[in-house]
């Protein structure tokens, strides 16, 4: 009894020294994170254990399918160049894929805000026959069955034993943490850098046209908008309507942050434009009428192409490319890439 | 018994600081008395809850236990079997008949699975010496528990009672066929949830015996209580469900929201027998 007792002391003190506290910085001007790692205290150890699962193909049916597959640290983490991602058994993704950042600032996540904490994201993709293609229990008897998991789930959790919860809160303790807070636009506001005429010129057509929904420092006030997209006769998708069921939700979809814009295309929920111009072209003359456009569009939003001159150069200031290039986010078996690699499916 | 070890665990360490040589560790004895007293005060809490009440689901249609894959016929003549049957009840609690008396109530969930006939039945723990006349709980998951993240236990997602792209646990899964399903080989599925707005399929439930009969249950004698579930209610219900018509039922909404309220009509009583 008194050696349990023992263990038990030393068993506490080892959690103690080992998981070293890992503070979550909240960058200057943002504000309070929703996410605040709340029953899941953020740590070194458990950041590279969701950085690790991130990464890992064992998440996936066949093995191929990694979160990573279609969320590429060099598109902050959106799938580079395509509409739609690619899935187990050469299938389509439902939506446009994300980048992922600022993620710990969203109440609700995904195009359409079905999913309510970032906890359970991560379950939409995994268990979706078109994505991920896998089931809770064979992933975790995968990873029991894996030299390194077990000993890494013990030392994060201080006991041992891996379960779905355990899963899940190692990757938000990754996911939450990719901050894209370090673009020149952001090192403008911090007074590091000055913007030249046209980035300014930009900044002020922006702050015109685009902020009322594109609300800074995150670039988005994450309601749900019908910005007068034609729903697509294959894809059927009426966004929000999904989740609440209310005619009045009907083509609305989350206002996406502009942050790293440049990198995330193409745009929209189902990937239909390719260029931030054709983007700028819809408000301008592409908007479709219907019972719950955004009262801000009816009339759309005139750009000309002086603004729209002026506009990608701002933009192109909201690219991070200390945020692309963190190795901290990066697989931690390759390291940080540049440019998509040539095997890209 | 876990809470035997957990007592020799304490004396133990106690027992360890306590022969601790280097004068040194004076500190440590000051909190051992604090130990200490922190373990009185958690047996004077034990003391409220000092004997257990076994609860007991058994679900009948027309009359006859419940057993998956036989089967029946429902109040409409349709003829179809159960593959799979499972639900939430949480918090579950006896009702006082002195309704002054508050206790507190259990937070969490159990998942009811008629597939594991050991999940049916609940060992609640309660205060002897009290008279009761019911049970309370709830059907479903509220919605402040369904925004917690990733959970454990009844609620691990891995128990399939989760929808992963509109966040939210299934209240009620159940799973059959029917040769009057014009479903793909005659399956009919209806997947009960949803809290938000007008969709919310949580019910408060409060069940007394059939005979208005009040219990009170010591130490020694330990009382079974069954809940009895008449599925008949579930079609013929203020919404009458036929198979034929409505074979599945697999997302939020108006129809969910009314297929529950048929649900917690099938809760018809309590039976309340001595435990043997």
């Amino acid at each position: 009894m008194k050696s349990l007792a023992a263990i038990t002391f030393i068993g506490f003190f080892c959690v103690i020294w080992t998981n070293i506290p890992f503070p979550f910085p909240v960058p200057e001007g943002f504000p309070s994170p929703i996410y605040k790692f709340q029953n899941n205290p953020r740590t070194r150890e458990g950041f590279e254990l969701g950085r690790k699962l991130f990464y890992d193909g064992l998440l996936s049916k066949d093995g191929n399918f990694p979160c990573s597959s279609c969320h590429q640290q060099f598109a902050a983490f959106a799938t580079y160049e395509h509409r739609l991602s690619h899935g187990f058994n050469d299938q389509f993704s439902f939506r446009n894929a994300p980048g992922l950042f600022n993620l710990a600032w969203k109440k609700e996540l995904d195009w359409d805000g079905g999913i309510n904490h970032i906890e359970v994201q991560p379950l939409a993709p995994l268990l979706d026959p078109h994505e991920m293609a896998e089931d809770l229990n064979h992933v975790i008897s995968k990873m029991k069955k894996d030299k390194t998991y077990p000993v890494l789930f013990n030392r994060v959790f201080g006991s041992p034993g891996i379960s779905s919860q355990r899963i899940l809160k190692a990757l938000a303790q990754f996911t939450a943490s990719l901050v894209s807070a370090d673009s020149r636009y952001d090192k403008m506001k911090r007074g590091e850098v000055h913007f030249n005429q046209y980035e300014l010129k930009g900044y002020e057509i922006f702050q015109q046209k685009c902020s009322r929904c594109h609300q800074e420092p995150l670039f988005t006030d994450f309601s749900y908008r019908n910005t007068g997209l034609e729903v697509d006769s294959t894809l059927k998708d009426f966004g929000r309507m999904r989740i609440t069921g209310r005619k009045e939700d009907s083509i609305k979809f989350q206002v996406p942050s502009l942050r790293n814009v440049f990198l995330t295309y193409p745009y929209a929920h189902d990937g239909r434009f390719v260029t931030i111009s054709e983007v700028l072209e819809h408000y301008n003359s592409g908007v479709v009428q219907g019972p719950t456009l955004d009262s801000g569009l009816r009339k759309g939003i005139s750009i000309s192409s002086d603004d729209r001159f002026y506009l990608i150069y701002f933009l192109e200031t909201l690219t991070d490319s200390s945020f692309i290039k963190n190795p901290l986010y990066a697989d931690p078996a390759m390291g940080v890439r540049n440019e998509a690699p040539a095997h890209l499916h | 018994m876990q809470e035997k070890k957990l007592t020799a665990l304490i004396k133990g360490t106690l027992f360890i600081i306590w022969k601790m040589p280097s004068p040194m560790l004076q500190r440590l004895k000051g909190f051992s008395y604090s130990l200490i007293l922190l373990f009185v005060l958690g047996s004077f809490q034990k003391k409220e809850m000092d004997s257990t009440l076994s609860i007991q689901f058994r679900a009948y249609v027309h009359g006859v236990p419940l057993e998956l894959n036989k089967k029946y016929q429902n109040p409409f003549g349709e003829t179809f079997e159960i593959t799979r049957f499972r639900f939430y009840a949480g918090k579950l609690a006896p009702v006082y008949t002195n309704a002054n008396f508050k206790s507190k109530i259990p937070s969490h969930y159990h998942l009811i699975d008629f597939s594991d006939s050991a999940t049916t039945r609940i060992e609640l723990p309660v205060t002897a010496g009290i008279i009761y006349n019911g049970i309370q709980f709830q059907m479903g998951i509220d919605s402040a528990d369904q925004n917690r993240g990733a959970q454990s236990g009844a609620l691990d997602p891995a128990k399939g009672m989760f929808w992963t792209w509109n966040s939210g646990y299934i209240n009620i899964k159940m799973e059959g066929n029917s040769p009057f399903s014009t479903q793909p080989a005659h399956i009919f599925e209806y997947h009960i949830g949803g809290y938000r707005n007008n969709y919310n399929t949580v019910w408060q439930i409060k069940l007394y015996s059939t005979n208005d009969q009040s219990f009170m249950i010591s130490k020694e004698k330990k009382i079974l209580i069954e809940i009895g579930m008449d599925l008949d209610y579930l079609f013929d219900g203020p919404t009458p469900i036929h198979i034929r018509e409505i074979p599945s039922c697999m997302k939020p909404g108006e129809l969910a929201r009314k297929i529950s309220e048929n649900f917690i009509g099938t809760f018809t009583g309590l039976t309340i027998s001595p435990n043997p």
